[in-house]
């Protein structure tokens, strides 16, 4: 699915944050990326997500066999890449579900699927509404505006569950959630859980771990990782701390 | 750039083919025997022609005005043809007597003039060079009493009306491209809507310059009588030629009490090519008197073609509880410029208006918001709210913000916002992270940017404007 | 050369100074010849709309002199501060600086009358490193005449002072003042000018500055005084340079006032911001006129303007043209526009909890005034400048 190589990246004219990390994640396969902060992993996210600012100075990353740096950011996407931004970004005056309809169009496009028409679109959001168990509130109002950071987060996870990606990375979908919250988009996360769906979660904190199980957990250090395990290294990183597992 | 998007670019202008017809055209030149023939051929009264000839005399005395932040080479106006009809039997009674060129010129343009193919709930006039083709559902609204027709029939139909209005809210000697046009205007459209009556379908006029080597001078009036309403809206085309040809056209609305008159503009005049060379110079004079109490006059511009738009739609808020609005976008991308906006003067008491603006500039575009809030002071408790937003895409164009607030009552409320900004690349990015391509995500965004204005056409328009407002940006991202 | 009938006798008041240094005597010459051919600019000049001449078209004004009187805390070494007529004598190459080309060129009519006919001023210079704690202050005082000042303020890299300008007077003159600053890389000043000319004056004040790279420069502008009066403020930004040009405006009577700004972002990385606050009661006219260019290549400018006027008089009014040019894409730019009377809610607040409506209207008001001098970071400062505004507002019961 996911094969990252050596890779080295800096920020654009700026300093190396990626010093060499290497990753490879199997179809169904839930990895945690944990670290302190300032250890790369928002730049990790972003860089395989495409996001604009990065140079990258050495390795590679491969998705589905193909060469993912380049591609472009909405090829990534229609190739089955969703990336739940730590900022969700608010886009005054457009409305939520058009902004959906296109995205979800624009992937069917690429993979030849037929577009959805208004109602089978409908139908749709109404069936994912139902499975994640959350509300319609937010679907009428522009993207991401006046959101509160739970919203935005909400949204991210619902969006992911109407473009049904390979690949999810979320980039700290935890931070800044009060305890339901939390267990509202976990339990998102988990419902999208698929053997054909990998998950790439990218937290500070172990608490989302206990919400959703991953089968891998890494430990990202000065920009490499440093300890690679099982669901057991989270427990051990609960009670050293970051120090004790050597970043 | 990317290949997809340059060529995009290519084909960026849909409207730019030429019909072939035969045309009676005046030679070049302007002077009295112009007008004298732009009257004739018309077969107009007495005081029309010798209005035409005042307006004439006037202009010849005016210079161009120079104050916009626009720059294009003199206008030689003795090159110019300033009258060109198509051939055809005089006045088509019906539909099946018009040229059947024209009936496919319109056709390709989406604008189906047999009345069973039309849009629904809209009736038309259709302006081609100098002359109104056609008018569609002319008796229906006839039974209602409402008057929509060709300028030229209105001022043999209906000369008393046109006499008591023409002119009344755009004199003659206003500026001198109103004064031009008040010279040698051709054809246009005229309604009339009688007291309390609500005019059901939209009124629609659309002009199309086909002929080389003319300009265009049509002439617009509409009058809501006490209580009526009408929604209005024009649509402009032109063909893709390497000259620059002259569109100077009048319009002026007359709200009596109560009445509400609407008026939407979707223009896209040919913009000239990636090199600025060719396109309309659309130098338009727009003026709305909301002479009754209450009355309440819109105005809602979607400005994508054109090499160069001068405009200003107003209002003259001269009855006591009349409203005023006025919403825009305007598009400039390649070499177009663009220096447009409203005057909002109120005369009366508790007056209100509302200035929505939204500037786009891309390429080498430069485009220009030149407002005016004037508050006289017997205008007690005039309120006035102004919001001016632009958006810039590259760093080849300008963006500039010039309003003039005057305030002569010390009752009055009045408040102007601006802002300036780039196309966000965080706005960019997350779009594109979501599968949306580049020019999707730019149409989105721009589309979301200007909503507040689009919100304001009719329906129909609507879904049109925000596709030209997509094809006009083509390429000024990549 | 066509001499313009309103400029004629201020040409024939005009006697060269043989002591002069041949340089000034030159540039007198020239900008003398530059204001005859260009006389008074009229209406129909955009910088011009909204100010009316006629108070100073009506009069001819003979050359007076002023009183200038310079206060200052003991100073170190490395500050020249003195009048104009002294920098001359002792430090021609410092007063050499307050001459540029625009005053040649004719472009701004009262600043080459100025250039040909000043006879004092003051002028600031500080050395590199050095920092002042205490205000430079300066005081002129009119009575008659026309009288043309040329101010000059010079600041060295990394050094910082504050100066505060007071011009006052009683009768029927005409003040008008030209200064030229110069703040230089890092250096930091704070420049603020207090008008409260008699009620017969005229007063025009200009001030041109320049910003080195990160430059900061605050100004601020108390307008109180005089018949007719107009201050032109001029700032011209350094790489990541940082202006706040603010003022506020208190007028009555017939007075009228034109306050015009205009901030030339050429260089990136710059912030700009700027208040203004206008109180117009009777039948007083204000004028603000403020221009915000960003030029190509000026990106991550931020610069945001605010002018806002409350009309008290039946009879007054204001006109207010704030305007962006924008030219550089990675911009943000943003300015506001208000006018309006004085919030009823809050008024009918006050009044509600026992307050005279006369009071509450006055608290209000200088509650909006204050806001602007906020912009004013030295405390002792921001309190004078607020008894200014309570004394203008008492003298109105």
């Amino acid at each position: 699915m996911l094969e990252i190589k050596n890779l080295h990246a800096s920020v654009e004219g700026g300093r190396e944050i990626l010093k060499g990390v290497s990753l490879s994640v199997k179809p169904g396969e839930v990895h945690a990326i944990m670290g302190p902060n300032g250890s790369g992993k928002s730049t990790l996210a972003g860089i395989l997500a495409g996001r604009p600012g990065y140079t990258i100075t050495q390795g590679a990353v491969t998705y589905q066999g193909q060469d993912l740096l380049a591609m472009s950011p909405e090829d990534r996407a229609r190739a089955g890449i969703f990336l739940a931004f730590q900022y969700p970004v608010e886009i005054p005056g457009v409305n939520n579900m058009y902004f959906l309809r296109m995205a979800l169009n624009a992937i069917h496009r690429a993979k030849g699927e037929p577009e959805l028409d208004a109602g089978q679109f409908l139908k749709t959001v109404r069936a994912k509404l139902k499975l994640l168990e959350i509300e319609d509130d937010l679907l009428q109002r522009a993207v991401n505006v006046g959101f509160s950071g739970g919203e935005k987060k909400r949204n991210e996870i619902f969006q992911m569950a109407m473009l049904e990606p390979r690949l999810a990375i979320l980039d700290e979908t935890d931070s800044g959630l009060d305890i339901d919250a939390l267990r509202l988009v976990s339990n998102g996360i988990n419902k999208l859980r698929a053997p054909d769906r990998s998950v790439v979660m990218i937290t500070h904190y172990q608490r989302l771990l206990d919400y959703v199980a991953p089968d891998f957990v890494h430990v990202l250090s000065e920009g490499r990782i440093v300890r690679s395990g099982d669901k057991s290294l989270a427990a051990e990183l609960e009670k050293t701390g970051y120090v004790g597992v050597g970043a | 750039m990317t290949d997809t998007a340059q060529a995009l670019v290519g084909d960026g202008y849909k409207y730019g083919f030429v019909t072939d017809i035969e045309s009676d055209t005046a030679p070049p030149g302007l002077n009295e025997d112009t007008v004298r023939f732009v009257s004739a051929q018309k077969g107009e009264p007495e005081w029309l022609l010798e209005w035409r000839l005042g307006a004439y005399r006037r202009w010849q005395k005016m210079t161009e005005p120079k104050w916009a932040n626009v720059q294009f080479p003199p206008i030689d106006y003795q090159a110019a043809s300033y009258y060109s009809a198509p051939k055809q039997k005089a006045g088509p009674k019906s539909l099946d007597e018009v040229d059947p060129e024209l009936l496919k010129t319109y056709a390709k343009l989406g604008i189906p003039l047999h009345e069973r193919a039309a849009l629904a709930g809209v009736a038309v006039d259709a302006v081609f060079d100098s002359v109104s083709v056609a008018t569609t559902f002319k008796d229906k609204l006839g039974e209602l009493g409402i008057i929509f027709c060709s300028f030229g029939e209105a001022v043999r139909e209906h000369g008393e009306l046109v006499k008591q209005y023409l002119g009344s809210v755009v004199p003659q000697g206003d500026n001198f491209y109103s004064a031009l046009n008040s010279a040698v205007f051709s054809d246009g459209s005229f309604v009339y809507v009688p007291p309390g009556v609500r005019c059901p379908m939209e009124l629609s006029t659309y002009f199309r310059i086909n002929a080389a080597k003319t300009g265009q001078f049509e002439r617009t009036l509409v009058i809501a009588d006490k209580g009526a309403y009408v929604s209005y809206l024009e649509g402009c085309t032109a063909p893709q030629r390497d000259e620059n040809q002259l569109h100077a056209a009048v319009v002026e609305l007359i709200a009596l009490d109560d009445a509400q008159i609407k008026y939407s503009t979707v223009q896209n005049w040919y913009p000239g090519d990636a090199e600025g060379k060719g396109g309309i110079y659309n130098f338009v004079t727009k003026r709305g008197a909301c002479r009754g109490a209450r009355s309440k006059i819109s105005w809602t511009q979607v400005e994508t073609g054109s090499a160069i738009t001068w405009k200003y739609p107003g209002c003259l808020l001269e009855g006591d509880d009349s409203v005023g609005e006025f919403y825009s976008v305007a598009v400039t991308n390649n070499r177009q410029q663009a220096d447009t906006g409203t005057k909002m003067i109120h005369l009366g008491r508790n007056t209100r208006s509302t200035i929505i603006s939204k500037g786009i500039s891309a390429g080498k575009g430069q485009n220009t918001y030149r407002g005016l809030v004037r508050v006289q002071p017997k205008a007690a408790n005039a309120r006035n709210y102004t919001q001016c937003d632009s958006l810039l895409i590259g760093d080849r164009c300008g963006a500039h913000t010039v309003p003039y607030i005057e305030v002569r009552n010390p009752s009055a409320t009045v408040e102007h916002e601006a802002t300036t900004s780039k196309i966000s690349e965080d706005q960019m990015f997350y779009c594109r992270s979501r599968g949306l391509s580049q020019e999707d995500a730019l149409g989105l965004i721009v589309n979301g940017f200007c909503k507040e204005v689009l919100k304001e056409l009719p329906m129909e328009f609507a879904v049109e404007a925000q596709k030209l407002l997509s094809v006009s940006l083509e390429g000024s991202v990549g | 050369m066509a001499v313009k009938t309103e400029a004629a006798p201020y040409l024939e008041a005009f006697r060269p100074d043989a002591s002069e240094p041949a340089w000034l005597a030159d540039a007198r010459r020239k900008a003398l010849a530059a204001f005859g051919e260009r006389g008074f600019p009229t209406r129909r000049e955009e910088a011009w709309r909204f100010t009316s001449l006629r108070p100073l078209a009506d009069k001819s004004f003979k050359p007076g002199r002023g009183k200038l009187e310079l206060k200052s805390a003991a100073l170190p070494n490395g500050v020249w501060f003195a009048s104009m007529a002294r920098t001359l004598a002792e430090r021609p190459e410092i007063a050499r600086r307050a001459i540029n080309e625009s005053d040649l060129a004719g472009g701004q009519p009262f600043a080459s009358l100025n250039a040909a006919l000043f006879g004092d001023g003051f002028v600031f210079a500080l050395d590199e490193g050095v920092t002042l704690d205490d205000p430079m202050e300066i005081v002129h005082s009119a009575a008659e005449g026309s009288i043309n000042l040329r101010n000059l303020i010079v600041l060295a890299p990394n050094s910082r002072a504050t100066v505060v300008e007071t011009y006052r007077g009683k009768g029927a003159y005409w003040t008008n003042t030209v200064t030229s600053v110069s703040v230089g890389a890092s250096a930091s000043l704070t420049h603020v000018k207090v008008q409260d000319e008699g009620s017969e004056a005229i007063h025009f004040g200009m001030v041109r500055a320049t910003l080195a790279p990160l430059a900061a420069y605050r100004n601020f502008g108390l307008t109180l005084g005089a018949n007719l009066s107009r201050q032109d403020v001029q700032v011209a930004h350094g790489d990541g340079s940082n202006a706040d040009v603010s003022g506020a405006y208190l007028q009555r009577g017939d007075q009228d006032t034109t306050t015009a700004v205009v901030i030339d972002h050429a260089a990136p990385n710059a912030t700009t911001h700027e208040l203004f606050k206008g109180v117009l009661d009777d039948r007083a006219h204000g004028a603000f006129l403020g221009t915000i260019r960003v030029r190509e290549g000026a990106q991550k400018t931020d610069a945001k303007q605010t002018s806002r006027a409350l009309l008290l008089g039946d009879r007054a009014s204001v006109d207010t043209k704030p305007e962006l040019e924008i030219l550089a894409d990675d911009v943000k730019c943003a300015h506001g526009a208000a006018v309006g009377d004085l919030d009823p809610a809050m008024l009918f607040y006050l009044r509600a909890r026992g307050i005279g409506e006369n009071e509450a209207r006055r608290m209000l008001i200088e509650a909006f005034v204050l806001d602007a001098i906020e912009a004013v970071e030295q405390p002792e400062l921001r309190n004078h400048l607020a008894s200014l505004v309570h004394d203008w507002l008492e003298a109105g019961r």
